[in-house]
């Protein structure tokens, strides 16, 4: 099962977006991780994904390999849910 | 301050009530006179040196005195009058006192080992009278920082091993610089103490010259590296129309110039960086050029590309020769800067060749990063300055353009693993603990060189005072301050159980550590108004230094921790944020993985890939280069091969071997790199040897292809 993982800083301007579409993806009954860099988890999670900047969103498999990712921007909710067809929207 | 007392013969009778100048005690004083002894000496000294009252002082001196004259003795040194004091304050409970009181030195035997011995601290510094003359200087400085210069608190971690201070023989310096030719192209060479002031260079053969008498004066102010920033470029403007005979000439003195240098401080090498780039950098393109004289040409930067490139070339053509007996220069080390325009800039293709052609032949390219919009100075083993919005602004006067670390401490991470016992909050909780110790190490230092440097240009740090363009050379506020780590592969192991390379738990284990200590640093540094940085400490002799405490002070657990071989003594700790070294991992996986690190350590990282005795193809090593530029996080890496060098023939040959292959003589001493540079196998500590025979060469990931020796990518 493909696993979204959003990432976010408190001083970033775009992260409130990318947090509102991480909400509407969990209403949605999808599996969302939400990872703040401002805390140690959230660094070192956003370190091994070579994440360097927020608000970033990637979407990976079981093995946690990237099948694709939005780094330094906000995709569109229609966007993310077009990686996901197939699985779990279908 | 005496150093020998003789009792004559004749009057080892004394008695109690004679007054101490009629004791037939004789001190032999530093200035090589006699003096007759002098109860009041002592007095004098407790009064000048401690807190003690004069009447504790007057009753210790007569103490001494009686115990002198009771336990006959026909010589006694300096030294022991002061420990036969020091213990009369012991017995007083006057501790501060005898802390205060305390004599620095060392014993005739160490002495006697040193001048006898090399010191395998720093392989970069040879045996010889002038070496000997720096560590015992060293010692005593080491010494007076432990107890004057930093706290009891951080003198006593640094003792235990929690952390180490790195270089405490110069603690009267700040620790590494890296600085811009414009400076001396400015104001020419015009050191306070000097007896001579040099105008600006007229002729480049001069301004090298000056750069490297400039750099010997800097080496004396500074414990470790001296960087310096675009080489090739702030030359260019003294190049035009120079044939490719005078500037291969040029380039040639410049690299022997640095090479043999060992001549200097205690015979060590100045430790030298050169930032080489083949574009001219981006803040640099507007920025008008300096030229002979001081004198601004009419041009900017971006006009002296064709001088800048040809010098480059000429400086990796001098690399590929080799020393007169065709081994690797150990310094200077060129550091080439990849970057986005690099790879826009015509002929880069050609030069990525020629310096992999140099790094896959002789190892000494280093490959620097800067991805993005970032710019950086490069310098020791691989601490880098990452230049922020104000260093930007300052390119425009590139001779504004210098930095300083002031010091380096460095925790022992797998320590807090042992202490933390498998809790996950413990052992952060050691780790903020740990880091606060060497923040205060760090306040320390800094209010010690701020005092030095208060007395201006008439102080001991004349030359960091000096104040040619409205400020000092060294500017404080632009200091770093550096938190290094060594062993995050062992933290990880203790405290789950498998090393990073083993499992991604155990990996991602060891980002959160690193990610505590960014954001912990962080945060200490806005509280402070200061900037401490996480560096990868090279580490050379600390990694051995922290293994063997952690055995004494950890066993059994730690024997089966440390790296190496623990029945030669040969043990080490992986150093910093690294993989195991033995580990069989695909060369670009592990630039790859260690990389992932790197975003974090702002001040510097390096993944080494060990080449042992095989000699990749240029293309091969390019590749390998672009794919880390493209595809990784990795901040720098050097290639490193290795060398048999015949000290009969003085022939080099390639790989590590017991004889030498030309004229079969046993004499022969390896080549290879330590840290971050290379030296002779035979001046590195037991440690470093640990960690050499660990090593994995990547022997799986080298191939011959089509006649072809390639290093793989994929």
């Amino acid at each position: 099962m493909e696993l979204i993982k959003i990432f976010v800083k408190a001083k970033c301007p775009k992260c409130p977006a990318a947090k509102e579409i991480g909400m509407e993806l969990k209403r949605e009954g999808l599996p969302v991780l939400h990872y703040d860099l401002d805390t140690i988890d959230g660094l070192a999670e956003a370190s091994f994904h070579s994440i360097l900047s927020t608000p970033s969103l990637i979407i990976e498999d079981e093995e946690e390999r990237e099948i694709v990712s939005w780094r330094g921007m906000v995709p569109t909710l229609q966007e993310v849910k077009q990686h996901l067809l197939g699985t779990h929207l279908s | 301050m005496a150093n020998v007392i003789e009792m004559k013969e004749e009057r080892k009778d004394f008695k109690e009530e004679f007054e101490t100048t009629d004791m037939a005690l004789f001190v032999r004083t530093s200035e090589e006179s006699m003096n007759d002894w002098n109860r009041q000496r002592i007095v004098d000294a407790l009064v000048r040196e401690t807190y003690v009252d004069i009447d504790t002082a007057k009753e210790i001196a007569r103490d001494v005195e009686d115990l002198i004259v009771t336990s006959k003795i026909k010589m006694i040194t300096a030294p022991l009058v002061r420990e036969l004091v020091d213990t009369k304050l012991v017995e007083r409970g006057l501790e501060q006192a005898r802390k205060m009181h305390t004599r620095l030195g060392m014993p005739l035997y160490d002495v006697d080992q040193l001048i006898l011995h090399p010191n395998k601290e720093n392989a970069n510094v040879p045996h010889g009278p002038e070496a000997t003359n720096l560590t015992l200087a060293e010692r005593i400085k080491k010494e007076y920082a432990l107890l004057s210069v930093f706290s009891q608190e951080t003198a006593d971690a640094h003792m235990r091993g929690d952390i180490h201070l790195h270089d405490l023989g110069f603690v009267d310096r700040p620790y590494c610089s890296g600085q811009s030719l414009e400076y001396i192209k400015r104001f020419g060479l015009s050191l306070p103490n000097s007896i001579a002031m040099a105008k600006p260079a007229k002729h480049p053969e001069v301004l090298l010259a000056h750069m490297v008498k400039f750099a010997a004066g800097l080496q004396s102010n500074f414990a470790g590296a001296i960087g310096w920033d675009s080489v090739n470029l702030f030359f260019a403007p003294y190049l035009v129309g120079l044939s490719d005979r005078d500037l291969e000439q040029l380039a040639q003195m410049m690299i022997f110039e640095f090479s043999q240098q060992a001549v200097a401080r205690g015979g060590q090498a100045i430790f030298t960086d050169l930032n080489l780039y083949w574009e001219i950098p981006k803040h640099f393109e507007n920025v008008p050029a300096i030229g002979p004289g001081g004198e601004k040409t009419g041009k900017n930067y971006s006009e002296y590309m064709k001088e800048s490139q040809r010098f480059a070339w000429a400086l990796f053509n001098v690399f590929m020769e080799g020393d007169g007996s065709g081994r690797p220069f150990f310094f200077p080390k060129p550091l080439v800067h990849i970057t986005e325009k690099f790879f826009q800039t015509p002929g880069h293709m050609d030069f990525l060749h020629h310096i992999c052609e140099v790094a896959s032949a002789k190892g000494n390219t280093y490959f620097i990063f800067d991805r993005g919009e970032t710019a950086k100075i490069s310098e020791c083993c691989r601490l880098s300055f990452k230049l922020d919005q104000s260093d930007l602004e300052d390119a425009k006067e590139p001779w504004k353009m210098r930095y300083c670390a002031l010091q380096n401490v460095t925790l022992n991470l797998p320590r807090m693993a042992y202490l933390a016992k498998g809790d996950d909050t413990r052992l952060f909780s050691k780790l903020t603990e740990f880091i606060e110790v060497a923040i205060k190490a760090h306040l320390e230092k800094k209010s010690f060189i701020e005092k030095l440097l208060s007395v201006g240009e008439r102080g001991p740090l004349a030359l960091l005072a000096m104040n040619r363009d409205g400020s000092p050379y060294l500017r404080m506020h632009r200091a770093s301050f550096l938190i290094g780590m060594v062993g995050l592969n062992e933290l990880v192991q203790v405290h789950t159980g498998k090393e990073m390379h083993q499992s991604r738990q155990a990996f991602k284990f060891g980002l959160k550590v690193i990610a505590h200590m960014k954001l912990l640093v962080d945060k200490l540094s806005e509280r402070y108004g200061m900037h401490f940085v996480l560096e990868q400490t090279p580490a050379e002799s600390t990694a051995y230094r922290f293994a063997k405490l952690d055995l004494r002070f950890h066993s059994p657990q730690s024997g089966h921790i440390v790296k190496g071989d623990i029945s030669k003594g040969e043990v080490y700790y992986t150093n910093s944020t690294y993989l195991n070294n033995s580990a069989v991992i695909n060369p670009i996986e592990r630039v790859r993985q260690e990389g992932l690190f790197h975003p974090l350590i702002e001040a510097g990282a390096l993944t080494h890939i060990w080449l042992g005795e095989t000699r990749p193809s240029k293309e091969s090593l390019a590749n390998f280069v672009i794919k880390t530029f493209q595809r990784t996080q990795n901040d720098q890496i050097a290639f490193s091969p290795e060398f048999t060098t015949c000290n009969v023939c003085n022939r080099t040959s390639r790989g590590l071997r017991s004889s030498c292959p030309y004229c079969g003589s046993q004499e022969v001493d390896g080549i290879t790199r330590i840290t971050g540079y290379f030296t002779k196998v035979s001046s590195w500590n037991k440690g470093k040897i640990g960690e050499l025979h660990n090593r994995y060469r990547n022997q799986a990931y080298i191939e011959d292809q089509k006649g072809e020796t390639v290093l793989m990518t994929g």
